[in-house]
């Protein structure tokens, strides 16, 4: 039997540890790493301050705002294409082939082409992410429709289904669960292309941030931003998962 | 004749005068072939699931269906629901062809197909989406209390155990107020005991709402204690090889000597059992 207290605490055990030997490492005048490879813990918060008060607020927005157009757009994209697909094999056999081949390109070796085409500016990087998203997302929809038992199909015509009715009471909510896995697989995919596209070229944004740290050597810069980072992907995914666990609760039966 | 009268009790059935909203359900000549796909096959490639089969139930009489599986008899209820088209001969429910699906049959199946998204009420209230919502709440009320889940309304399929998932399913299918219940081994899934309380259950709520009722089983005491007709079918090909008419009182002892000994003559029908050797008895077979 575990411990409540222990269980609760569990999760705060490893990030306690590394930031135990952080700080150790970093500790006192002659501390044994050198600061410009890891800078001491208080560094790094002050180096959090010096971002906020260089417009920290603006590259984020930048960055947010263009993840936000461009993961819309590929979900709804591959939500209609997966739908189309899982509902008619004529149509999955017209567009899958094509899409197959264009899903071996990984997403970011369309960078250098979206730049030429749409600029260093946002429209390139929505597009980029925009097509990394869809691919997730339209693989699931389509996987999750054709996972739909036809058990419940024939529920709905007992019941006199037409076809509309079915597809939005049957089809539709016996698809959700794969729907989503698709939803959080792009999710993650498009926050982690933006910085990369962010890096690789911009003018503005979490990623344009990492790279001008490190051409200037702010390295306490790159570790406050590797935070942010990371809190904004795993924030992603916590809101996601609480929208898919109340959306899908009667899997698990009890209300959550 | 091959009718088997059996009168010991008072003769009970159900009085079938009053049942205005029952349908009574014509079948003649119904054939049916699937194309066996699977490799391997020692039949050709077909099986004839149905081989001229034809049935008269009447409006409100409860018939049951025994078969050991394979004799057809899931593709016959299929063929009255309307799930299974692609057949000679003809359904007709009340002289009118079936064709499709329709308000006017209820389907159970053997798996409740709960739809696990919508809450207990909700799936009840599958087949009223075109009724007023207070219309609507009140039939769902009333399917709910019938089957003894008003409690439950709320609650998700995941939270029923088997025998409330297969009562939510009869619920569903009786609050769109079919005139027929076709019932496709609806306890087949449940453990012995869960069994016979739904075998009670049934039996009530056929007399309460006064439908037809075609059950499908493979448990010949369950064809004998609900149905007032008992249909035997056999496989390869699918046929029906006997009905009984059973005048048995209800409800039905099992442990009476009638009721056993017409059990036996069941299982000897289906080949489960060597003929008995000729015993005295004011039946013949």
């Amino acid at each position: 039997m575990k411990p409540p207290v222990i269980y609760g605490a569990a999760p705060f055990l490893v990030p306690a540890v590394l930031l135990a030997v952080w700080f150790l490492l970093t500790a006192g005048t002659k501390p044994a790493v050198n600061p410009l490879f890891l800078p001491p813990p208080a560094t790094v918060l002050a180096g959090f301050g010096e971002l906020w008060r260089d417009d920290l607020a603006g590259d984020f927005a930048a960055s947010a705002i263009t993840v936000l157009r461009g993961y819309i757009c590929g979900v709804l994209v591959g939500l209609t294409t997966g739908a189309a697909c899982g509902l008619s094999r004529l149509t999955e056999r017209v567009l899958t082939p094509t899409l197959n081949t264009f899903r071996q390109v990984p997403g970011l070796a369309w960078l250098p082409l979206m730049i030429l085409w749409f600029g260093a500016g946002t429209g390139g990087k929505t597009v980029l992410i925009g097509l990394a998203v869809f691919f997730p997302v339209f693989l699931n929809t389509l996987q999750g429709i054709r996972g739909v038992p036809a058990e419940y199909i024939e529920v709905g015509r007992v019941f006199g289904f037409g076809k509309l009715e079915l597809l939005l009471r049957v089809v539709a909510p016996a698809a959700l669960p794969g729907v989503f896995v698709g939803l959080r697989y792009g999710a993650g995919i498009a926050w982690a292309v933006l910085v990369v596209a962010e890096m690789l070229g911009a003018r503005r944004g979490l990623g344009f941030l990492l790279m001008r740290s490190q051409e200037l050597m702010h390295t306490h810069h790159l570790f406050a931003l590797i935070f942010i980072i990371g809190g904004v992907g795993f924030s992603i995914d916590f809101g996601l998962r609480r929208l898919e666990r109340h959306l899908l609760r009667w899997k698990r039966g009890f209300e959550g | 004749m091959s009718h088997l009268e059996t009168t010991a009790g008072t003769a009970a059935t159900a009085d079938t005068s009053g049942t205005g909203n029952a349908a009574a359900i014509t079948i003649r000549g119904l054939s049916k072939t699937f194309r066996d796909t699977r490799a391997g096959g020692t039949t050709g490639g077909e099986v004839r699931a149905l081989d001229a089969v034809s049935l008269d139930i009447a409006a409100g009489a409860f018939v049951a269906i025994v078969g050991a599986s394979g004799c057809g008899k899931t593709t016959l209820l299929r063929a009255i629901a309307g799930l299974e088209t692609a057949h000679e001969g003809t359904v007709a429910l009340d002289g009118e062809p079936v064709r499709a699906p329709g308000p006017d049959r209820g389907v159970v199946f053997q798996d409740h197909r709960l739809l696990p998204w919508l809450s207990v009420a909700d799936n009840t209230a599958l087949g009223l989406s075109a009724l007023p919502a207070a219309e609507r709440d009140e039939r769902v009320r009333r399917a709910l209390a019938l089957v003894g889940l008003t409690d439950f309304a709320g609650a998700w399929p995941a939270q029923l155990s088997g025998g409330m998932a297969q009562r939510a399913a009869i619920a569903r299918a009786l609050a769109a107020r079919p005139r027929a219940l076709l019932l496709d081994e609806p306890l087949g899934a449940l453990d012995a005991i869960t069994r016979l309380r739904m075998q009670t259950e049934l039996e009530r709520i056929w007399r309460v709402e006064k439908i037809t009722m075609v059950m499908v089983t493979h448990d010949v005491e369950e064809a004998l204690l609900l149905g007032d007709t008992v249909v035997v079918m056999t496989p390869r090909p699918g046929r029906i090889k006997r009905e009984h008419r059973i005048q048995l009182a209800r409800p039905r002892d099992r442990e009476s000597p009638v009721f056993q000994d017409l059990r036996r003559t069941l299982l000897v029908e289906l080949e489960l059992e060597t003929p008995p050797p000729a015993v005295a008895g004011d039946y013949a077979i």
